[in-house]
């Protein structure tokens, strides 16, 4: 794939050479690298194909296949440094999704070329504006950016612990090992005893020694813990400072407190009677009574007793009326359906 | 409960008259759009009318009834009840040539027992059916999505066996002068069967088509429950009582004139039926297989009203059972 990429000026070259690095430019066309540092060698300045004044520096190695999705990305990236409100900035979706939609259009405008005076002109308006927040923004993203990097760096911390630890564990095993056996030799050296009964001993002592080392390594290696508050609660770091506790409290306004209405039912009949009165009333002599498998699992006789009068009760007091919708409307159609049949 | 739920805001009539008006612009609007070509004779001679529609759907409540009632495992009544209340609801918004009766059925038997949560898997379900059984399972997932849009999606019926039932524990604990209501329970559960065959369903509320049932039953034993209704049920509200008693009169009417169509007659308007039919919808008709094999080759997109969800396994298998059926 690389190989259809050609260098529009020595052309050649880039098929030669698939190792060979396309840049790109701030006016979106591409120049391998040798011929930049060609262009630059003489002087000159100025892009192949359109001719617009160059500098060296506004050359950046493209990643893009297609140089205008490069020219893209860096212009893009130049507006968003300045354009970097968030959702919070604006108290409704619709306000933040008209700001993004202005942010698109000055891009679309910069990256092809459509009236680029009234853009500018609006960016300049923009950050007339707005530079209070945007620098407000850029701290916030600054530290955020800053409690990333902390994070990362606890996590790298406590990796190399952890392996410092076990290469530690390894040098002490070791050690241990050599003593013992230096020990072995010493007494069979200088030792009065039966030579077998030392080794039997010993090799008794390593078994011991090494049932332990199990037991050592299992406990919770005590690393350097890092705490992360201070005794009375306050979070050490930038963790706790976070850009929302300089801001003032947002005012709330005075709103009615909330006050419970119990559901009230329209059931269309005679009010059957409460759940609660139906033991007293003597309906359960009537109905199944739980076994036991289903009391246990909360059933009881007064809730199906409950629903059984709810629904009995229920709509007794219901007239017929007209609700199905078909049937609205048919007497509006059927008029043109006449009609129709009328005069065919 | 009933006073809050779709059935009542949604799918009420006032009268029959109302429910007839319904069927009757469902009719007009299927042969106004179908025989756009033929002069009014010939309509009437090729195409069903409302009331022949009416008898044909009354025979396949029938049939419904009995396929619930040979149903393996035994069918709950208000399983059987559910689904005549689909079937009802299903044509009165469409005309019986639109959608072949006996697929919609099936179907409305299987949406009633996932709907009240009479659990059958769908081997268990096509293994009451007669014939082809993997072709009976496609089609009743064809139709499945097709019924429930008809319903609206409003699935949820209110029967009337728990008001039933709420009733006679009522009568028992509160009316002891009447002596074991239980004697009234063949008289009522004949009624409540004749009751879905009426559109009183449509029209009225569950507790007071079972109210009208223990009535009729209590009427038919020579016995009177009238005191019960009057001082206990009613006794704050005298106007609301005669709202009543005009309801349950009307209810018992219309049980009264219930009438199973004669089987001649249904043969003539079935046959009627087949050539009238909407062929796009009939999976027995040539046009409906042109069209599966189409989908099933190029997989296109489809026009309204077809609602084929059949897998292709499924599709192959249903055009193989079909051509080999008859050679179309």
């Amino acid at each position: 794939m690389d190989d259809y990429q050609t260098c529009p000026k020595c052309k050649t070259t880039k098929y030669r050479n698939p190792a060979m690095v396309l840049m790109v430019n701030a006016c979106g066309h591409a120049l391998c690298e040798s011929c930049v540092e060609l262009l630059f060698a003489k002087g000159s300045g100025a892009c192949p194909e359109c001719k617009c004044p160059l500098r060296r520096n506004n050359f950046r190695v493209q990643l893009f296949e297609d140089p205008a999705v490069d020219k893209e990305v860096d212009i893009r990236k130049r507006i968003l440094k300045e354009f970097n409100k968030r959702q919070e900035d604006f108290p409704t979706l619709r306000e933040y999704n008209d700001y993004l939609e202005e942010v698109e259009t000055i891009i679309f405008n910069l990256v092809f070329d459509i009236d680029p005076t009234n853009t500018n002109k609006m960016i300049d308006n923009y950050k007339k504006e707005n530079k209070d927040i945007t620098q407000k923004n850029r701290n916030r993203q600054s530290q955020e950016e800053m409690e990333l990097e902390e994070l990362l760096e606890a996590e790298k911390a406590q990796q190399s612990e952890k392996a410092n630890l076990y290469v530690n564990a390894e040098l002490e095993e070791k050690k241990q090992k050599h003593k013992a056996r230096e020990k072995l030799i010493d007494e069979l050296m200088f030792s009065d005893a039966d030579a077998k009964s030392i080794v039997a001993s010993h090799v008794q002592a390593t078994a011991a020694l090494a049932k332990e080392q199990p037991k050592a390594a299992a406990q919770p290696s005590s690393g350097v813990v890092k705490s992360s508050k201070f005794s009375s609660g306050i979070q050490i770091g930038l963790r706790g400072q976070h850009t929302n506790s300089f801001l003032p409290i947002p005012k709330q306004e005075d709103l009615p407190l909330y006050r419970y209405t119990a559901p009230v039912f329209d059931y269309d009949g005679p009010p059957p009677p409460p759940i609660e009165k139906l033991g007293k009333l003597n309906y359960f002599a009537n109905i199944r009574a739980a076994n036991i498998a289903e009391r246990a699992g909360g059933y009881t006789e007064a809730m199906s007793c409950c629903r059984a009068l709810q629904e009995a009760l229920g709509g007794l007091f219901y007239s017929p009326q007209l609700t199905h919708k078909t049937a609205v409307l048919a007497t509006n159609s059927s008029t043109q359906d006449t009609d129709d049949m009328e005069t065919t | 409960m009933f006073a809050t739920s779709t059935q009542r805001h949604f799918w009420m009539f006032k009268d029959e008259t109302d429910v007839s008006n319904a069927r009757l612009s469902a009719n007009i609007k299927y042969i106004s759009s179908r025989g756009r070509n033929m002069t009014v004779i010939e309509r009437e001679a090729h195409f069903l009318n409302v009331i022949e529609e009416k008898s044909l759907i009354m025979s396949y409540e029938y049939q419904l009834r009995d396929f619930c009632r040979k149903f393996h495992p035994p069918m709950p009544r208000y399983v059987i009840g559910t689904a005549l209340h689909y079937l009802k609801r299903f044509y009165v918004n469409n005309s019986v040539m639109d959608y072949p009766p006996k697929e919609i059925l099936v179907t409305c038997v299987y949406l009633a027992c996932k709907v009240e949560e009479f659990n059958v898997s769908m081997d268990q379900f096509v293994g009451n059916l007669k014939g082809d059984r993997e072709k009976a399972a496609a089609i009743i997932l064809n139709n499945e999505l097709l019924l429930m849009q008809q319903l609206d999606y409003q699935l949820t019926v209110h029967n009337p066996f728990r008001p039933l039932e709420g009733l006679m524990i009522d009568m028992k604990t509160r009316f002891p002068t009447f002596s074991d209501p239980e004697r009234l329970r063949p008289g009522i559960d004949e009624f409540l069967e004749q009751v879905f065959y009426t559109d009183a369903i449509l029209i009225y509320s569950p507790s007071q088509i079972s109210l009208a049932a223990i009535i009729h039953s209590a009427s038919t034993s020579k016995e009177n429950v009238d005191e019960y209704i009057t001082k206990i049920l009613f006794s704050e509200d005298q106007k609301r009582l005669l709202n009543l008693i005009e309801a349950v009169k009307k209810i018992r009417v219309m049980v009264r004139n219930v009438q199973l169509p004669h089987r001649d007659t249904i043969k003539a308007l079935e046959k009627k039926l087949a050539l009238c039919c909407n062929p796009d919808n009939n999976s027995e008709s040539p046009a409906f297989k042109k069209r599966m094999k189409q989908s099933f080759d190029e997989e296109e997109s489809f026009e309204d009203g077809q609602y084929p969800s059949a897998s292709s396994d499924q599709v192959r298998s249903m055009l193989m059972g079909l051509s080999e059926m008859g050679k179309i």
